[in-house]
């Protein structure tokens, strides 16, 4: 938790200033009304307060009350990759349509996380995406034909 | 009034919706992984293209029934369905190791029930009221209210106050992006064309909540869970009944209260009302050992919360809990502006939520005692299959808001992000409280310093705005001083 901790209180700290030297720019009080940049600076200098307590609080904690946090075993592995899919999966979604790319991504998930015959992760996959398709496009009339395919 | 609200709830489309919200609310519930806020961000897409009053009511009833449906698992596989009935585990799993889950089971669903009625009776008495006080503040009261709302976080931020404040801190900088409502000066919107009308707070809700809590289960996703009890003789027995009518009311009082306070959830509601029953008990070492009061009192207290949440919700758009930020976002939806104006101005949709809210408390009831088999069933489902649905439902969720891919972005940027908070030990709900009371804050901040020409003394200039002083002094310094007794007594 020590290392977590520091990482959380350094990347904190680094949002804080560079919300500070961002909102800085933004124009000034009228009139006793504060400008546009008055409580992003407040709130980052209370980001950055909080971030330097955490780290000043995880330097003091005894080492026997320090617990690993696990972030490379293969259950959290598993994690990254299916994050790995998601972002790829997202990033193509536009660009072939909803219908092939949602199959398909189904399909490799179930077929990866259940190890079911192909035939039934296909199945699966088909029929939960042509109805999720027809609820939200039909039924819902949300815009679901986009992409090169569908 | 009174017929019209009737004629609106008791038609078959709307009473429909509920039962199907419930039915749903209790099966998201039962599967351990999904969160009752997980549900109703995942109902939420669907409610987009429905009226206001079958939309809510919907996630209405998947908020009872997934508050309520924890406590199947929590009972049967010792696994709390939802965080909410992490403390009926402590009894309700006793019962299941002597071949009494069903026995639980009926304890729970009726306590649920009796505990989600005082808190929709508590809803319907005090809202009204509470929002008559709330039509005499001004632009100083409501700054101040959403501060006292803000310096909760330091009561929810479970062991370290400093991350806490972190992450609230997170959400009200995300709320800062996009054009300022005072000036009109575009902030943090990095010329992308996308920010400019701000975060979209759903798909942020959706990643935190959903899509975070997806990525959860994938660490398990290869052990399933197996239900080998057999569930029989559901009705409470006549001392079991004895228990409830003592228990069940005051939990649901204790849970209501709990739902009042902006930030506190179903989870304290449930362990307060535990608390207090063990503490109250003549026999407080029977806790946890398997007794009727230790399923009666946390079920009761956690679905009382549901209808307190409402109370400072509707009344001035303060979210009691995570699932009423939700709602907050469905109206908004929906085009209505949570607040006291929505009791004056959509009188109707008000009180058609409240008895709504008890049509579902009576549903779930009706689906709890006959259905609880089929219930259990959805213990079945495999997470294998169940968990890339989810991440489907969540990406067209947040899609459908604006139908615009930058928030399915946004949502899987902070499902990653809500992620390794959870892994930090990091509460995400301080975040939600940040990204909804953050502009309230800060426009009514600087209203009131237009209104006064810039003179801070309008924040001190009536009883409310005093009385919002106190609590919030009385919330940050309360837990500090607390501890300064409790170290000294030690001592």
């Amino acid at each position: 938790m020590k290392k977590a901790n520091f990482i959380v209180s350094g990347v904190f700290s680094t949002f804080s200033l560079v919300v500070i030297f961002i909102a800085k720019g933004y124009p000034p009080s009228n009139h006793g009304v504060p400008g546009p940049g008055m409580f992003p600076i407040i709130i980052a200098l209370l980001t950055l307060l909080s971030a330097i307590v955490l780290f000043v609080k995880t330097l003091r904690m005894p080492a026997a009350s320090d617990v690993t946090i696990d972030l490379k075993s293969r259950a959290i592995l598993n994690v990254y990759v299916t994050m790995g899919g998601l972002i790829l999966y997202i990033a193509i979604l536009p660009l072939i349509g909803f219908v092939t790319t949602t199959a398909v991504m189904l399909t490799l998930y179930i077929r990866w996380f259940s190890r079911r015959p192909w035939w039934k992760c296909i199945l699966i996959a088909l029929l939960f995406t042509v109805g999720i398709f027809v609820l939200f496009g039909t039924v819902l009339n949300v815009p679901m034909r986009f992409g090169l395919i569908l | 009034m009174l017929v019209e609200v009737l004629t609106a709830v008791f038609n078959l489309q709307i009473v429909f919706f509920i039962i199907l919200g419930v039915f749903t609310g209790i099966c998201i519930g039962a599967l351990p992984g999904l969160t009752a806020t997980m549900g109703v961000a995942l109902v939420l897409p669907l409610t987009f293209g429905m009226d206001a009053i079958p939309g809510i009511l919907l996630l209405i009833g998947v908020y009872v029934g997934a508050i309520y449906g924890g406590s199947i698992s929590a009972i049967l596989l010792r696994t709390p369905g939802t965080p909410a009935a992490a403390a009926t585990v402590l009894d309700g799993y006793e019962f299941s190791k002597r071949g009494e889950s069903g026995r639980a089971m009926g304890i729970s669903t009726v306590s649920s029930f009796v505990g989600g009625v005082v808190s929709v009776i508590a809803l319907w008495l005090i809202s009204p009221q509470l929002a008559k006080l709330a039509l005499r503040f001004s632009a100083p009261e409501f700054f101040l209210l959403a501060v006292f709302g803000l310096s909760i976080i330091a009561s929810i931020s479970g062991n370290s106050l400093a991350k806490g404040v972190l992450c609230g801190a997170l959400g009200i900088t995300l709320s800062f992006i996009g054009i300022d409502s005072i000036t009109g000066y575009p902030r943090f919107v990095f010329n992308n064309i996308n920010l400019l009308s701000g975060m979209s707070f759903i798909p942020v809700m959706i990643g935190l909540f959903a899509m975070s809590q997806a990525f959860t289960t994938i660490e398990t996703i290869f052990t399933p869970d197996q239900v080998t009890q057999k569930i029989t003789k559901v009705w409470p027995t006549k001392s079991d009944w004895k228990v409830i009518w003592r228990q069940a009311p005051i939990s649901g009082v204790i849970g209501t209260i709990i739902g009042i306070v902006p930030g506190a959830g179903a989870e304290i509601g449930a362990f307060v009302s535990y608390g207090q029953a063990k503490r109250t008990s003549g026999h407080p070492e029977l806790f946890g050992t398997g007794i009727p009061d230790g399923i009666a009192a946390p079920e009761a207290g956690n679905n009382g919360v549901t209808g307190g949440a409402l109370i400072p919700m509707l009344t001035m758009g303060v979210p009691g809990d995570a699932v009423a930020a939700i709602l907050i976002g469905a109206l908004t939806v929906q085009g209505l502006q949570p607040g006291p104006l929505l009791f004056t101005e959509h009188t109707m949709l008000v009180y058609s939520i409240f008895l709504g809210m008890f049509v579902a408390n009576v549903a779930m009831l009706v689906l709890g005692l006959s259905s609880l088999k089929l219930f259990v069933k959805v213990l079945s489902v495999p997470k294998a299959i169940l968990t890339p649905m989810i991440f489907v439902l969540c990406v067209v969720g947040s899609y459908a808001i604006n139908t615009n891919f930058f928030d399915v972005g946004v949502m899987l940027v902070f499902g990653i992000i809500g992620y390794f908070m959870q892994k930090a030990d990091i509460s995400v709900s301080p975040a939600v409280l940040g990204l909804i009371l953050g502009p309230m804050a800060e426009s009514n901040f600087r209203r009131a310093l237009l209104m006064s020409e810039g003179s801070y003394t309008i924040f001190l200039s009536s009883p409310i705005a005093w009385t919002f002083v106190v609590l919030t002094l009385f919330t940050l310094l309360g837990p500090i001083v607390g501890d300064m007794v409790r170290k000294k007594r030690q001592a």
